[in-house]
């Protein structure tokens, strides 16, 4: 069978072995570590400006500051006061963008982007999560402040970066996501923050979104 | 450290905002004379001492916050968002 031709790259060098899903050249590496960095580019990400009351703002249902899964399995982050970021799996970007626009209609203003090259994302998962976050943003990331399904903008290792807290079986996990070009760096200041945790690159696999 | 309570995002380090500049009351462009318009334009109170300014949040929601800041001490005594009337950002 022949290679499965890459037609998209993260700025973020892949960890050996490479492997290519839809497209997109991955890490397939396999990692059983407590703590570990995934680079999940591929996955679809959409910005949304709207007005919180309009159709699509209601439709989108998760205020700022919190997340949530809709009944497609997309997770709907509230990233602003009336902004959503939508991360659905690879691929599904173009129908994100056309299920918003179907229904803004005509007499609300709406922007939907697909903004899954440009921004970078990675997947921080494992019982040391918080403190390593901890160690590169000012944010408070307890329970009282930031539960699962926080969302918070803020500056993580001098880079303006969304965090959004999406446990995986009870299992901190965070969802961190910055500007294409700061991802590379964002990437590796994890990486170093987290040495002194045992963290380690998983690879991205197609069940992604799955559970999340 | 100078910390601004956002009303959108909660208490932020001031790294995380931009300082925009004292916030002015816009003339009316029907009717203002050059020398209002040139006084809104460039010239600024700059107190020691209370003021009212324009911050905006780079590193958070992204908006324009009214901030109402000591000179002198660094307090921040109220943020608010911009509504209408009066200065505005
Ligand atoms: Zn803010």
């Amino acid at each position: 069978m022949a290679e499965p031709a890459v037609i998209a790259r993260s700025p973020i060098t892949p960890a050996e072995p490479p492997s290519v899903v839809d497209g997109w050249e991955v890490s397939g590496r396999r990692s059983g570590a407590g703590l570990t960095l995934v680079d999940c580019m591929p996955l679809a990400k959409i910005l949304v400006r709207a007005a919180p009351d309009g159709a699509v703002g209601r439709w989108l249902g998760t205020p700022f500051g919190r997340a949530g899964t809709n009944p497609d399995g997309v997770l709907v982050t509230g990233s602003g006061p009336d902004e959503w970021t939508l991360f659905g799996p690879h691929g599904s970007g173009r129908a994100l963008v056309g299920a918003v626009e179907d229904l803004s209609g005509e007499r609300e203003l709406v922007s939907a982007l697909d903004v899954t090259h440009g921004r970078t994302l990675m997947r921080l998962t494992g019982a040391a999560a918080r403190p390593l976050l901890s160690k590169l943003c000012a944010v408070d990331l307890g329970n009282a402040v930031s539960p699962n399904s926080a969302v918070f903008r803020s500056s993580v290792a001098k880079v303006i970066t969304d965090v959004v807290r999406d446990d995986r079986s009870g299992v901190p996990s965070y969802l961190v996501h910055c500007e294409r070009s700061y991802g590379s760096y964002l990437f590796g200041a994890l990486l170093d923050a987290g040495a002194e945790f045992g963290i380690e690159v998983d690879g991205y696999t197609s069940t992604e979104m799955r559970g999340v | 450290m100078i910390l601004i309570p956002c009303p959108h995002c909660g208490e932020r380090n001031v790294s995380e905002f931009q300082y925009v500049g004292e916030a002015l009351t816009r003339p009316n462009p029907d009717g203002v004379d050059p020398e209002q318009w040139r006084s809104y334009l460039y010239l600024r109170s700059n107190p020691a001492g209370p003021t009212v300014e324009s911050w905006f949040h780079r590193a958070g929601c992204r908006r324009y916050l009214k901030v109402e800041r000591d000179t002198v001490t660094n307090e921040v005594t109220s943020v608010t968002l911009p509504g209408r009337g009066g200065p505005q950002p």
